[in-house]
């Protein structure tokens, strides 16, 4: 913490320690969710792993302007949204292509249960696809809304929306969700 | 005809979203329908598995090192602002900016100062033909020679040289034509003033002389002529 606080240039000693302790307190508890949300755009832990310091450290560049715990971390899940996709866009698309091979091979798998197909690694990349095809506005909501613990005004309060806009888009994303995925769970033993 | 109405509502209640009163209406149906049911169930499970996938994309913790890594970053990025040459480092941003700017532009005029290359080779003969020609027209010792009753002869007189004539730039075509007549200038197989009375005269305007017309007579015409045997008398 005394590195944090020898690091607020231009501003009183004493500021600078209340600083580094509010930042601190950041540091326990918002890591999480921009990582989670990083992971959500991303697929790749290491890489989300990336965007979420990537987002955290900007966030402190800016720190002395966000030092609202709430306004903090809406700024924050936000930075990790926009560099996740920033990063995604780099990329390319060499990798997508890939991706997509993997899927036509489980389109042709027989039958699964449903277990096994939640578990699958195959399923996971198939929501992971239907999830990226989604609009950004619609993504957003649904990565927030699938974070354990947050529910629709917790959501709201992040994505910075009024709850109704969120419950709307949130219906809308995971109706498209289960249009794309239908095909896979049509085959599939449910109840 | 009843399922059609409640196909609506069944994505509605597998999303939680039905309308309170609607529900128990829904549930009374699908006890009967069967086809209706398990149709709900299957939309169910459909967005439960959507949330499960979901939530299993973004389940996960952040390494255990996240927050000692980020606070080497900071001490390293923090390391870099205090260091004292970074003091210098917006002047010297600036400076090269300017020294960018500047290069350019000097760049910009060098290029646009460059003549076309086409007609670049064409200055010097042309250079040399208004040289021979200058010379040629100003010494007015040269006419009483050149231009005789036994037509022009070759001159050798030697011509002052001008240093600092006008360039013309002739068209790439006409290069070889010109480089010719400034040949035929200096040698004194043409004569310069005879080129310059030509020029003269054909600068010279044109004279317009009136054309006399003189008055028409107008014969005067019997009866018989004015009344031809074809006309129609009415």
């Amino acid at each position: 913490m005394d590195a944090l606080a020898a690091s607020f240039p231009g501003s009183e000693v004493s500021q600078d320690e209340s600083l580094a302790r509010e930042f601190e307190q950041r540091l326990a508890d918002c890591p999480k969710l921009a990582y989670s949300v990083a992971l959500g755009v991303m697929h790749n832990t290491a890489e989300a792993e990336d965007v979420a310091q990537e987002a955290m450290l900007r966030a402190y560049r800016s720190f002395h302007r966000l030092r609202d715990r709430e306004r903090f971390r809406g700024w924050l899940v936000r930075m990790a949204f926009r560099l996740a996709l920033d990063r995604i866009r780099a990329k390319g698309r060499r990798e997508r292509h890939e991706y997509d091979a993997t899927l036509a091979t489980l389109s042709a798998q027989p039958e699964a249960s449903v277990e096994n197909l939640v578990a699958s690694r195959e399923f996971e990349r198939q929501v992971a696809q239907a999830l990226d095809a989604l609009p950004e506005k619609l993504r957003i909501v649904m990565v927030l809304a699938a974070i354990e613990g947050y529910n629709t005004h917790e959501v709201a309060k992040l994505a910075g929306l009024p709850e109704g806009t969120v419950k709307s888009r949130l219906f809308l994303a995971r109706k498209k969700l289960a249009e794309s995925l239908q095909c896979l769970v049509k085959n599939t033993p449910v109840g | 005809m009843s399922c059609q109405k409640y196909s609506g509502w069944l994505t509605d209640a597998a999303l939680g979203e039905l309308r309170a009163e609607r529900e128990p209406e829904l549930l009374a149906h699908a006890m009967e329908c069967d086809a209706c049911r398990e149709a709900l169930s299957h939309a169910r499970a459909v967005y439960e598995f959507v949330d499960r996938g979901v939530a299993a994309l973004v389940a996960g913790e952040p390494s255990p090192h996240f927050a000692t890594n980020l606070r080497r970053r900071i001490a390293q990025e923090t390391e870099l602002l205090q260091s004292p040459w970074m003091a210098w480092a917006p002047i010297v941003a600036g400076t090269l900016a300017l020294a960018a700017v500047l290069a350019i532009m000097v760049a910009h005029r060098h290029v646009r100062s460059l003549p076309d290359p086409n007609v670049a080779s064409a200055v010097a003969p042309i250079a040399a033909l208004r040289e021979a020609a200058t010379a040629s027209l100003a010494s007015p010792q040269l006419s009483p020679r050149t231009v005789g009753k036994h037509g022009p002869e070759r001159t050798t007189q030697v011509r002052p040289r001008t240093t600092a004539l006008p360039e013309i730039i002739v068209p790439k075509g006409q290069l070889s034509a010109a480089a010719q007549l400034s040949a035929a200038i200096v040698t004194g197989r043409v004569d310069g003033n005879q080129l310059l009375a030509a020029q003269q005269e054909s600068e010279k305007p044109l004279e317009m002389k009136p054309i006399e017309i003189p008055p028409m007579e107008i014969p005067v015409l019997d009866d018989a002529t004015e009344k031809p045997a074809n006309s129609i008398q009415f």
